[in-house]
C-alpha cells in the first residue's frame, strides 16, 4: 500500500504557517506562566504542564481547579477531557487525510494538535494539500513558543509586585469572551452559550470555578446532543 | 496549589493526550452521528461562555467593561487573540485607574 507524502518540503509549509500564529501564542505563553505564578506553581511546573498538556485553555482551567484547595484527580481529568473536547472533533476531522501517512507518522503529528494550527490545516487540505508532514510543521513554532513564554512569564510573574494589576487574571475570561464571539456563526451557537453560562453560574457559585467550567461543558454537549437535528429529522423535512 | 503536583500532572498530561488521539482513533469504529457532532461543537462554547459568565459574576465594573469590549472587537475584527489581550489591557488600565 503505497503511503502518502510526509516530506520536509510539506513540513516548512506547515511551518511557515506556524510561525505567522507564534506571536499570540507567546503572548498568551507569557500569561499562562505568569498566572501559573501567581497561582504559587514554580516555573519548572508551569513548564511541565505545557510541555504535557500543551493547550492553553486546559492549563489554566486545570489551574483554576487545583488552586480552589481541594482538587481531587478526577476533577482535573475531568477540567481537561472538558476543555479538549473539541479535540476530538479535530481529531476525527483529520483523520481521513491524516490515517494515510501511518499511524507511526500520523499519531506522533496529533502531538502538536492545537485550535489555531488545525484551522490552518483544514484550510490547507482545502487547497489540496498533499503532504501530511503539514500537520506537524504547523506545530512546532507553537510548541517552541509557547514553552518559551511560559517560562519567561512564570519567571517574571515570580517578581512582578502584582499580576493583577497587568490584568493577568482576566486572561482566561478574556480568551474566552473573545473566542466565543468569533465562534458564535448563528443564533443556534447562543444556546451552548446561553446554557454554558447558566450551567457555570449555578454550579460554579456551589461547587467553585472547576466544576462550574466541568457543568457548563457537560450541560452545553448534552443539550446539543439532544436538540441536535438527526438524520431521520432530516430526512423527513 | 497541591504540595505535591505529580499526580496531577500526570493525569492531565494523559487526559491531553487521550483527546488528541480518541477522536482520531474512534473515527475507524464510530459510526458518524449528527448528535455526537453537535454535542463535541457545543462543549467549547458553553465552557467559554461559562468561564465568561463566572468572571463577570465574580468581578466588578472594571471586569464587565473589559469583557463587553473584549466580545464586541472580537466579533467586528474576527481577531480573537487581539480583542482578548486588548480586554485584558483594558482591564488593567481600568484597575489603574482606580476603578
Amino acid at each position: 500500500m503505497s503511503r502518502a507524502p510526509f516530506t520536509w518540503a510539506g513540513f516548512r509549509r506547515g511551518f511557515r504557517f506556524g510561525m505567522a500564529i507564534a506571536v499570540p501564542i507567546f503572548v498568551y505563553g507569557l500569561a499562562f506562566g505568569l498566572v501559573a505564578a501567581q497561582a504559587g506553581m514554580g516555573w519548572g511546573w508551569a513548564t511541565a504542564f505545557s510541555a504535557g498538556v500543551f493547550s492553553g485553555s486546559a492549563q489554566l482551567a486545570t489551574i483554576s481547579v487545583l488552586q480552589t484547595g481541594h482538587a481531587t484527580l478526577t476533577a482535573v481529568a475531568a477540567t481537561v477531557l472538558v476543555m479538549n473536547a473539541r479535540y476530538l472533533l479535530f481529531g476525527a476531522t483529520l483523520q481521513p487525510w491524516l490515517s494515510q501517512a501511518g499511524p507511526a507518522r500520523a499519531l506522533p503529528s496529533l502531538l502538536f494538535l492545537g485550535d489555531a494550527n488545525w484551522i490552518g490545516t483544514m484550510r490547507a487540505i482545502d487547497q489540496g494539500e498533499d503532504d501530511r508532514a503539514y500537520l506537524a510543521g504547523t506545530g512546532v513554532p507553537p510548541v517552541v513558543v509557547w514553552l518559551a513564554g511560559t517560562v519567561i512569564g512564570a519567571v517574571f510573574g515570580s517578581i512582578l509586585p502584582d499580576p493583577r494589576a497587568l490584568g493577568a487574571d482576566m486572561m482566561l475570561p478574556a480568551f474566552a469572551a473573545a473566542m466565543m464571539a468569533v465562534m458564535i456563526h448563528s443564533r443556534r451557537s447562543l444556546v451552548p452559550v446561553a446554557v454554558g453560562a447558566t450551567a457555570a453560574l449555578a454550579v460554579g457559585h456551589l461547587a467553585g470555578q472547576g466544576w462550574g467550567i466541568v457543568a457548563a461543558g457537560l450541560a452545553g454537549a448534552g443539550i446539543a446532543a439532544l436538540t441536535a437535528p438527526t438524520q431521520r429529522a432530516a430526512d423527513a423535512g | 496549589m497541591p504540595a505535591d503536583l505529580w499526580p496531577f500532572l500526570l493525569v492531565a498530561a494523559a487526559a491531553a493526550l487521550a483527546c488528541r488521539f480518541a477522536g482520531y482513533l474512534a473515527m475507524r469504529y464510530l459510526p458518524p452521528s449528527p448528535r455526537l457532532d453537535a454535542a463535541l461543537r457545543a462543549t467549547p462554547l458553553a465552557v467559554m461562555a461559562g468561564i465568561t459568565a463566572m468572571a463577570l459574576a465574580a468581578g466588578g465594573l472594571s471586569e464587565a467593561l473589559a469583557l463587553a469590549a473584549t466580545i464586541a472587537v472580537a466579533y467586528v475584527s474576527r481577531s480573537d487573540v487581539g480583542a482578548a489581550l486588548a480586554g485584558v489591557g483594558l482591564v488593567a488600565l481600568l484597575r489603574a485607574l482606580g476603578l
